[in-house]
């Protein structure tokens, strides 16, 4: 078992044909992801990468039964390529595209509150389960199959944890990028109930960074789980001075939110480890999982 | 994209929004000219900076002074204006260099009993546009909430949709209004949502918004922010985009599209994707190094702009090491990276130590480019090692620099690499 993509998970690409898709998709493929086909309109009927490539979602659904979708389409047009795979009832939507209106995401967002899909990003590096396959941006080699369960908001820091991961061993369940746009789908706490349920992960690092009301949510949340996993975590930016603020309305919105010591104290309260360095993520996490057996 | 309260206070007056009478000046002597073509004093002064806080402000070179200033004679409007024009206002919400004031906007003073807090913004946690609202409108917002939260109205005003008539009621009525109020505050949040709506904002904020006795309302102040993601379906707003950058690094960082802030330590930090750079300037801190910038560049494939990133860095007296914590993924590959480090070294000979940890796509090409250069660079295999080695360098500098052997083979070098006939 793993979270969210296993083996007989079906995907099809939005945008293949573009070089972002291309590039991505040619390397997951070439690591064994199962793409089964792709979207472009206007090149239905043709083939690219070896699938076959069709007009919308709907069609590239009805004849390869795709149950997952990565977005590589460019931001003025992103928002509906996410709805057209909500409207042909894609289970999963990965959405890698950056730089998406946020009102996009907010119409996105109440359309998904009547489906069942589940939308990871936008402005996600994507899914990589080690030995299934990577669903997005995730860069192919520095994934060992294993225990750990990451689960972060920046791209560029994932790969740090993954790299540390993998060399002292440890592995990785699965590493989910749930986005750093301050409207995304998937939540970190969502995320985390997922590897709490599965059994190949043993323990979880969580990376945050200042902004936002992500973390103290994952954090309240894990407060009041009853079952238990190690968590590790990492706040970026503790260090960096806070830059030109508009206003008092993003202060006081979620008050006493937002920084790192708000973050860290949330986390630790509700029992995570948390690290003052990135350095440490790695090593922390090793030792938590050595006490346990 | 943040606007000033001048252009601000266009769009709304645009949306049927009330507003004061105002003028922009440049000079003092437009300031005294447009006092008088506002009528009647008295006016107020305010320095147009992208930042609140201008009355809590002071002026670098008059601490006396602060961002926002009541004059009762039109001497008075030309004298805050020579004091404001030019200077660095620093307020609890700029960086701490503080803004240049180009502008000041003059405006006719409006007294009023009443004053509101007012906001539209988009809560990432529900993914709503949301209206924040107090009875206790400015300066001292912040606080009051801190103290008693009750004195903040929250609504969600849904996700682009008509607002409820039931949300404007509900508004109104903790807000204390009476009828008239009530009513004209309603139509203000309609009008202010779809221009929200219409404009691609990210942020509105009215504090203080004012209510007189006859409960008509008016916007003392204005704050704006456009989304950036939606300029460029929104020329009009597009077009307003001034830098107010104070260094000439800043400016140049935001015009190559990089993520720069200045610290105070001696240390260049070089870094691509904003979680990964604010990692590096973590990890340095958390060792005992002094970062003296946080640096993050955009995934890019073009070396010419690595290199401005580099010029950059290396254009800073005060950095004394560099370190360049770089992991290749997607199209930011690490031997662009390297490429664009040796062709700022022929720009500007690099003659400080350099740290680099280069990880995933193309990061043995990178190395192997870099090793041929003779560039003194020291490669190092993870972030620990790279912070380890930067707070050695620092507690013990040493002299360093390219030898002219080097240089001939960093000509080589880069003679082979397709990233130069890109640039």
């Amino acid at each position: 078992m793993s979270i969210l993509i296993d083996s007989s998970t079906r995907i099809i690409c939005q945008g293949i044909t573009g070089k972002q898709g291309t590039f991505h998709c040619e390397r997951a493929m070439a690591a064994g992801t199962n793409i089964v086909g792709g979207v472009r309109n206007g090149k239905g009927g043709t083939r690219h990468l070896g699938v076959p490539v069709f007009n919308s979602v709907a069609d590239a659904v009805g004849a390869t039964q795709a149950n997952a979708t990565v977005i590589f389409v460019p931001p003025a047009n992103a928002a509906d390529a996410i709805l057209e795979a909500v409207d042909a009832e894609v289970g999963l939507i990965v959405c890698v595209t950056e730089r998406i209106p946020v009102l996009d995401i907010v119409r996105v967002k109440a359309r998904l509150e009547s489906s069942s899909s589940i939308l990871v990003g936008p402005n996600s590096p994507g899914i990589a389960v080690p030995g299934v396959g990577t669903l997005g941006i995730m860069p192919q080699g520095i994934f060992k199959p294993g225990c750990v369960g990451i689960v972060s908001r920046a791209s560029t820091l994932t790969y740090e944890a993954v790299n540390q991961t993998t060399r002292n061993g440890l592995g990785q369940s699965a590493c989910v990028g749930v986005g750093a746009d301050p409207v995304v789908g998937l939540s970190q706490s969502e995320c985390l109930q997922q590897f709490l349920q599965d059994d190949e992960t043993k323990g979880i690092i969580l990376l945050g960074e200042v902004g936002g009301v992500s973390e103290e949510r994952a954090a309240d949340w894990l407060r009041d789980q009853v079952v238990k996993k190690p968590v590790v975590a990492y706040i970026a930016g503790q260090t960096v001075p806070e830059g030109r603020r508009m206003g008092h309305a993003g202060t006081i919105i979620h008050y006493g939110t937002g920084t790192a010591e708000s973050k860290i104290r949330a986390l630790k309260n509700a029992g995570v480890s948390v690290v003052s360095s990135p350095v440490d993520l790695g090593n922390t996490m090793a030792d938590l999982l050595k006490h346990l057996v | 994209m943040h606007i000033f309260e001048y252009q601000a206070k266009e769009l709304m007056r645009e949306s049927g929004i009330p507003v004061p009478r105002g003028l922009l000046a440049t000079t003092e002597s437009r300031a005294v000219e447009a006092a008088g073509e506002l009528g009647e004093g008295p006016w107020v002064v305010k320095a147009q900076v992208h930042a609140g806080g201008r009355a809590q402000g002071y002026f670098l070179n008059d601490r006396h002074v602060c961002g926002v200033v009541f004059a009762k004679t039109a001497l008075e409007v030309g004298s805050a204006a020579r004091s404001m024009l030019g200077s660095v206002l620093v307020t609890p919400q700029t960086a701490a260099q503080g803004e240049q004031v180009h502008s000041v906007y003059i405006e006719s003073a409006v007294k009023t009993p009443v004053q509101l807090f007012l906001a539209m913004l988009v809560d990432g946690e529900s993914g709503q546009i949301a209206c924040l609202a107090s009875a206790r409108g400015g300066e001292e917002i912040e606080t009051a909430v801190r103290e008693d939260p009750h004195l903040l109205i929250k609504t969600s005003l849904g996700s682009g949709e008509p607002v409820l008539a039931q949300s404007l009621d509900f508004m109104g009525s903790q807000l204390g209004l009476n009828d008239e109020a009530k009513a004209a505050l309603g139509q203000l949040i309609n009008r202010l949502h779809a221009l929200f709506i219409e404009k691609d904002l990210s942020l509105i904020e009215i504090n203080p918004l004012g209510v007189r006795e006859n409960g008509s309302v008016i916007a003392l102040d204005a704050r704006i922010t456009a989304d950036d993601n939606a300029l460029y379906r929104q020329s009009r707003l597009a077009a307003l985009g001034v830098r107010s950058e104070i260094g000439s690094v800043e400016r140049i960082a935001a015009q190559n599209g990089f993520n720069f802030v200045r610290l105070d330590g001696d240390v260049g930090t070089f870094s691509s994707g904003a979680g990964l750079a604010m990692a590096t300037v973590d990890a340095l801190t958390h060792i005992g190094a002094r970062p003296a910038n946080f640096l993050d560049i955009p995934p890019v494939l073009e070396v010419s702009r690595v290199k401005q990133a580099f010029l950059l860095l290396l254009s800073d007296e005060r950095v004394r090491c560099l370190f360049v914590n770089v992991f290749g993924a997607g199209i930011m590959r690490c031997d662009t990276i390297a490429d664009g480090l040796l062709l700022a070294h022929l720009e500007k000979p690099i003659t400080i130590p350099v740290v680099m940890r280069l990880a995933g796509t193309n990061a043995e090409l990178a190395a192997s480019r870099l090793e041929r250069s003779g560039l003194p660079v020291e490669l190092v295999p993870d972030l620990a090692a790279g912070a380890s080695r930067i707070a050695e360098l620092q507690s013990n500098p040493v002299e360093s620099g390219a030898t002219s052997g080097g240089w001939r083979r960093l000509l080589k070098s880069l003679a082979g690499s397709k990233g130069v006939g890109a640039s």
